[in-house]
């Protein structure tokens, strides 16, 4: 084996991608030259789904802070219960998909009790109702260490509960997913249903944030200004 | 050659909800019910398992009892004939982890079994 390779090469421009890219990548052209989709197909299909967000949710929550009867149906059948924010979970994408076909249970937080919802196996989450996950869920580091030291993970993602209040994580391995339903913070007397969705960030229905007025965003994009602005 | 058909999940699944097609097949009641004590089995998971290791030989309480569904070891090979009951298990954390805190002795952890991993305690 030579050693004359140049220790002074550039660092390349792009990562390799990963064997999971490879193998979608590989999938989807054998499915496109065997005619099971098109293209165009694959493309509608992913503008689709980056398109669903934690909104559906995030009314469901409010709904429930609002009205008793309706989440009473949100804890027996949630699965019913997402029809009245326009999700039909039976039925998730028109497409046909099968991996979204699963049950939907909704975690109700109290003052002592606070839930927070990983798939330590790989990265479930209920996709037809808040759309695709955070990077940050799919990573081995939260999903091993939040099981393990949940007070000291929320705490990373500032949330510092008090010892009063029992933290319950909830690992979702099989075919239930989840969400949880935070309690309805102070300040929001008289809120309407639109203003309180607006709170219930999709941090909060993961449970690494609670809900509060004035926060509507889980990202605050900071905004760097020039330091010599060019004068025209 | 033979032909997998790879439509027919979605087939079964659609307008009903996958574990909710599995309805029924379990082939009687729940073994458990909410409130009572179960052990984790470690039992050997050879190529495919969703039971995870941290809880194996640890007890808990069942907290729901959910649905019923092929277990995973199974269904991951196609085998979708025999079915059994779900249950959602609560820990408290303080049993799964030895490390975990004292002053946090009421935190807990939920995670979902199919029947064959649970006995009675």
């Amino acid at each position: 084996m030579s050693h004359d390779h140049d220790h002074n090469a550039p660092a390349p421009m792009v990562d390799e991608i990963s064997d999971f890219e490879a193998l979608e990548i590989a999938v989807r052209e054998i499915c496109i030259e065997k005619g099971l989709f098109s293209a165009e197909d694959h493309r509608k299909f992913t503008e689709f789904a980056e398109h669903i967000g934690p909104t559906p949710a995030a009314r469901m929550v409010a709904k429930c802070w609002l009205d008793p009867e309706y989440k009473k149906l949100v804890m027996t059948d949630a699965i019913a219960a997402s029809k009245a924010v326009g999700v039909d979970y039976l039925n998730p994408t028109g497409f046909g998909t099968p991996s979204d076909y699963t049950d939907l249970r909704v975690l109700e937080d109290t003052p002592t009790v606070h839930h927070v919802v990983v798939c330590t196996l790989c990265s479930c989450y209920p996709r037809p109702i808040l759309g695709f996950q955070p990077e940050w869920y799919r990573t081995p580091n939260y999903r091993r260490r939040i099981v393990r030291w949940p007070r000291q993970v929320l705490a990373e993602f500032g949330l510092t509960l008090p010892a009063e209040v029992d933290v319950r994580v909830e690992d979702s391995n099989q075919k239930c997913r989840f969400i949880v339903m935070p309690v309805r913070p102070a300040g929001t007397e008289g809120w309407t249903e639109d203003q309180l969705t607006e709170i219930v960030t999709r941090d909060c229905l993961i449970g690494v944030a609670l809900p509060k007025p004035g926060v509507t965003s889980n990202l605050e994009l900071p905004v760097h200004r020039a330091a010599k602005p060019a004068q025209h | 050659m033979s032909q997998h058909d790879r439509t027919h999940h979605a087939s079964i699944a659609t307008g009903k909800g996958d574990p909710q097609c599995f309805e029924g097949t379990a082939g009687g009641p729940p073994k458990f019910k909410v409130g009572e004590r179960v052990r984790i089995k470690d039992m050997p998971d050879i190529f495919y398992t969703r039971c995870q290791v941290y809880t194996r030989g640890a007890v808990g309480e069942v907290a729901v009892v959910t649905h019923e569904s092929p277990a995973p070891e199974d269904e991951a090979w196609g085998h979708v004939d025999k079915s059994e009951w779900f249950y959602i298990v609560r820990f408290k954390q303080t049993d799964l982890w030895p490390e975990y805190p004292a002053a946090f002795a009421n935190d807990t952890l939920q995670t979902e079994f199919s029947e064959r991993w649970l006995e009675a305690v």
